[in-house]
C-alpha cells in the first residue's frame, strides 16, 4: 500500500540544514492501523505531510499503491491525494463558512462527482458518524467530538484506501477521544488502512502496530497485538 | 465545478463585506472614471453612419495657385469655391450629390402668438436627403423643378415641426426665414449624429441643423454663410456677387459614389473638369490634386477626435491602474488570511490549478459587480459632462457597446489585479496551515 525507501526531508534556510527525515525506510500493507509515536520535532508530522503529499521529500523513493510518487507533477498528486488519501487533522479544519453536508462534500466536487452521487455518500457517512441530522449546522455549531466526526465523515466520503490521521484526538477530552478512536478501528475493520500520529500512548497501544520515529528516523518499533511489524532498514 | 467557484465568492464576500465594498467601490470608480472618459472618446470616433459611410464621400479640391498654402496636412482646402460647386452639382453625373453651406435666420410665423427664434438652416442640394439616410415623416424633399426654379420650398424636422405646428402634418403650410416666406414641402426626423462629420469646419460636436432649404435659394436672397470662409487670393469680394465668382473657399461638397469603379469615374472626371479649369485661368499649378474621403477617412483626415480626448482616456486607463493596484493589496491581504482554508482544500484533493481558478472567479465576479456599479458611476459622469457642456449631448452617452464593455474591462482589470494574489495563494504550502489551524 505504502513503501518508503531512503526518504530525506531537509528544510534549508539561509544558515542551516535541519534533517526533518533522514533515510526513512517504511511499508504499510493493505489493512494496518498504525500507531506512529515519538517526541515532539522528531519528523512524525513532516512524515505524515510526505505520505499524504502535502510536501516534497528531499530525496528517496515512495510508492503508493503502485505509483511513484516522486514522477508526479501537482495536478497528478492532487488527484492521488483525492482519490487515494483521507485525512483527519487535530484541528478539524473544517471550513468555517460550510455546513457540515458541504464541508463533507468538498473532496468528492473535486474527483468530479456528480451531485446525486455525492449527495448519496455524504448522506451515508453523515449517518455512520451520527450526525445526519445536524447536516446543515455549521462546524462551530457543533462540540469538538463531532467535530472530528464529521472531519472523518468527510475523510472516508471519497471511499480512500488510505487515512492518515495526524493527533485525532488531541483536541478532544478522554470520552470524545475514546469514540473518535472506536470509529477509526470500526473503520479500520472495513477495510482501510490508517496511520495515526498520536503523543498518547494509550491510544497508541490500541492500534495493531506502532513505529516510532526519533530524529527523523525509524528508531523502533513495539508490537502490541496481531499483525506483524514490517520495518525495513532500521 | 464554475458555479460552485461562485457559490464560494459570494460566500467570501459575505465574511468580509467591508474589504470587498471597498474593493467594489475601487473597482467601480476606476471603470467610472474610465468609461466617462472612453464612452466620449467611442462616441466621437464611431462611425456616424455606418450603412453609408464608405459610400459617401467628401470632395476637396486642390483649387489654389502654385506657392499658396493651406493649414491642412496635405496643403488641400477643406472647402470648395462656389463656381466650383456649381460647375460639379450641375454637372451631367448620374450621382447623388449636393453641395451645401450653413446659415442662419430668424424663424417665425409672422403672428404675434409666435415667439421668433434663431435657427441654423441647412442649404444644399435636394439629394441631401437620400445621401445621408433622413427619414421623411410627411411629405418628401422638393423636386428639381422647384430646385431649379429657386421655389421658396423648405424641409423641416420633428422638433421644428412640433414648435410650429404642433406636430401637426404641415405639408403646405409657410413660415419666414427673416423676410422669406418658405412652404413646408417635407417633414424628417430629427437628424441625430454624435457628430456632424459633413461640415466638421465649425465644431465636429454641433447639432446637425433643422432646417433645410435649396441652396439655389439661397444664393438668390444672397444669404451669407454662418461656416467658415478661406481666402488665399487679393481680389474683390465685397458683394456678394462678388463671393459667388471669386476663389473663397466657403461651401462642402458630398458625393455619392456607389463602389469603386464610381469614384474612378467620378475622380477621372474630376481631374478634367480642373484641367478644363485650367484652360480658363483657375488652378494655376502643375500637379492637380484632389481629395475624395468618405466618411471615416474624413473623420480621421480632419481629426475629429483630438489628441486632448486621446490623452484624456489615457489618463483615465492609469488612473483605473492605480485603482487595481490598490485592488491588488487588499486581494493580496484577503486571499493570504484564506490560506489554512486553502491548505485543507489542497489536503482534500484540490490541485495548485483549481485553487488558482477558484480566486480568479471571485475577482471576476468582484469585477463584475464593480463593472455594474462602475455604469452608474460613469452615467453620472456623463450627466455631468452633459449639463456642463452643452455641446457633448449627443457625445456623451453610453452606447451598446461601451454598456457591454465597462463589465468586460472591469472583469480584466480585476483578473489583472487578481493574478498575483492568486497565484501567491495557489502556490501556499498546504502542510504549513494544517498543523496550525
Amino acid at each position: 500500500m505504502l513503501t518508503m525507501n531512503n526518504i530525506n526531508k531537509i528544510y534549508q534556510t539561509d544558515m542551516v540544514q535541519t534533517h526533518a527525515l533522514r533515510d526513512f525506510n517504511l511499508q504499510v500493507d493493505e489493512g494496518e492501523f498504525i500507531a506512529v509515536t515519538g517526541p515532539s520535532g522528531s519528523g512524525k508530522t513532516t512524515f505524515l505531510n510526505i505520505a499524504g503529499m502535502l510536501e516534497p521529500f528531499t530525496a528517496g523513493q515512495y510508492i503508493l499503491d503502485g505509483v511513484d510518487v516522486g514522477g508526479l507533477n501537482d495536478n497528478q498528486r492532487a488527484d492521488l491525494r483525492n482519490q487515494k488519501i483521507g485525512f483527519i487533522f487535530q484541528g478539524f479544519n473544517l471550513i468555517p463558512d460550510l455546513n457540515l453536508f458541504e464541508n463533507i462534500e468538498v473532496p468528492l466536487r473535486y474527483r468530479g462527482i456528480k451531485a446525486a452521487e455525492r449527495k448519496r455518500r455524504v448522506e451515508q457517512r453523515l449517518e455512520q458518524v451520527g450526525l445526519a441530522s445536524r447536516a446543515k449546522h455549521l462546524p462551530q455549531q457543533l462540540s469538538g467530538g463531532q467535530q472530528q466526526r464529521v472531519a472523518i465523515a468527510r475523510a472516508l466520503a471519497g471511499e480512500p484506501r488510505f487515512l492518515l490521521a495526524d493527533e485525532p484526538t488531541g483536541n478532544l477530552d478522554s470520552l470524545m477521544a475514546r469514540q473518535v478512536m472506536e470509529l477509526l478501528e470500526q473503520i479500520n475493520r472495513e477495510g482501510a488502512t490508517i496511520v495515526m500520529v498520536t503523543h498518547d500512548p494509550e491510544l497508541a497501544r490500541r492500534a495493531p502496530r506502532n513505529i516510532q520515529v526519533v530524529d527523523g528516523q525509524l528508531a523502533d518499533f513495539t508490537l502490541y497485538q496481531g499483525n506483524p511489524a514490517k520495518v525495513v532498514g532500521v | 465545478m464554475f458555479l460552485h467557484y461562485i457559490d464560494l465568492s459570494w460566500r467570501s464576500f459575505k465574511r468580509t463585506p467591508l474589504v470587498s465594498l471597498l474593493m467594489v467601490l475601487a473597482i467601480a470608480i476606476g471603470i467610472g472614471v474610465t468609461m466617462t472618459s472612453l464612452s466620449i472618446h467611442h462616441m466621437m470616433s464611431k462611425d456616424p453612419i455606418p450603412q453609408k459611410s464608405a459610400v459617401l464621400h467628401h470632395l476637396q479640391l486642390q483649387t489654389m495657385d502654385e506657392g499658396q498654402s493651406y493649414f491642412s496636412k496635405d496643403d488641400l482646402p477643406f472647402q470648395v469655391t462656389y463656381q466650383d460647386a456649381m460647375n460639379i452639382q450641375n454637372a451631367n453625373l448620374p450621382y447623388l450629390r449636393s453641395a451645401m453651406y450653413k446659415s442662419g435666420f430668424s424663424v417665425h410665423l409672422n403672428s404675434p402668438e409666435q415667439k421668433p427664434f434663431v435657427e441654423e438652416v441647412r442649404l444644399s442640394s435636394r439629394d441631401i436627403f437620400a445621401m445621408f439616410d433622413l427619414k421623411f415623416i410627411y411629405g418628401g424633399t422638393w423636386t428639381q423643378q422647384q430646385q431649379d426654379d429657386i421655389a421658396p420650398v423648405a424641409v423641416i424636422s420633428k422638433s421644428i415641426n412640433d414648435k410650429l405646428f404642433k406636430g401637426e402634418n404641415s405639408i403646405g403650410k409657410s413660415f419666414y426665414l427673416d423676410d422669406i416666406r418658405v412652404q413646408v414641402v417635407g417633414v424628417i426626423e430629427d437628424w441625430i449624429t454624435p457628430v456632424k462629420y459633413y461640415d466638421t469646419n465649425n465644431g465636429s460636436f454641433d447639432d446637425p441643423e433643422k432646417i433645410f432649404i435649396p441652396l439655389s435659394l439661397g444664393i438668390t436672397n444672397e444669404v451669407h454663410t454662418w461656416g467658415n470662409t478661406n481666402g488665399w487670393k487679393n481680389e474683390q469680394d465685397d458683394t456678394f456677387k462678388d463671393l459667388l465668382v471669386s476663389e473663397n473657399l466657403w461651401l462642402q461638397f458630398w458625393v455619392q459614389l456607389n463602389n469603386e469603379q464610381e469614384k474612378q469615374e467620378f475622380g477621372q472626371y474630376i481631374m478634367s473638369y480642373m484641367k478644363q479649369q485650367q484652360s480658363l485661368g483657375r488652378f494655376n499649378r502643375e500637379e492637380l490634386d484632389y481629395n475624395l474621403f468618405n466618411v471615416t477617412e474624413f473623420m480621421d483626415y480632419r481629426g475629429v477626435v483630438k489628441h486632448d480626448n486621446k490623452i484624456m482616456v489615457t489618463l483615465s486607463f492609469m488612473f483605473l491602474a492605480v485603482c487595481i493596484a490598490n485592488i491588488l493589496s487588499l486581494l493580496l491581504a484577503k486571499f493570504l488570511r484564506r490560506a489554512p482554508e486553502i491548505g485543507v482544500r489542497r489536503a482534500l484533493g484540490a490541485s495548485k490549478r483549481q485553487v488558482f481558478y477558484q480566486h480568479l472567479v471571485e475577482v471576476s465576479l468582484l469585477g463584475l459587480f464593480g463593472g455594474v456599479l462602475g455604469i452608474v458611476f460613469a452615467q453620472i459622469g456623463l450627466w455631468g459632462v452633459r449639463v456642463s457642456h452643452g455641446a457633448y449631448d449627443a457625445l456623451a452617452n453610453m452606447d451598446v457597446t461601451m454598456l457591454m464593455a465597462a463589465p468586460v474591462i472591469a472583469i480584466t482589470a480585476c483578473i489583472v489585479a487578481g493574478l498575483y494574489p492568486a497565484w501567491v495563494v495557489c502556490r501556499t504550502t498546504p502542510a504549513i496551515y494544517l498543523k496550525s489551524q
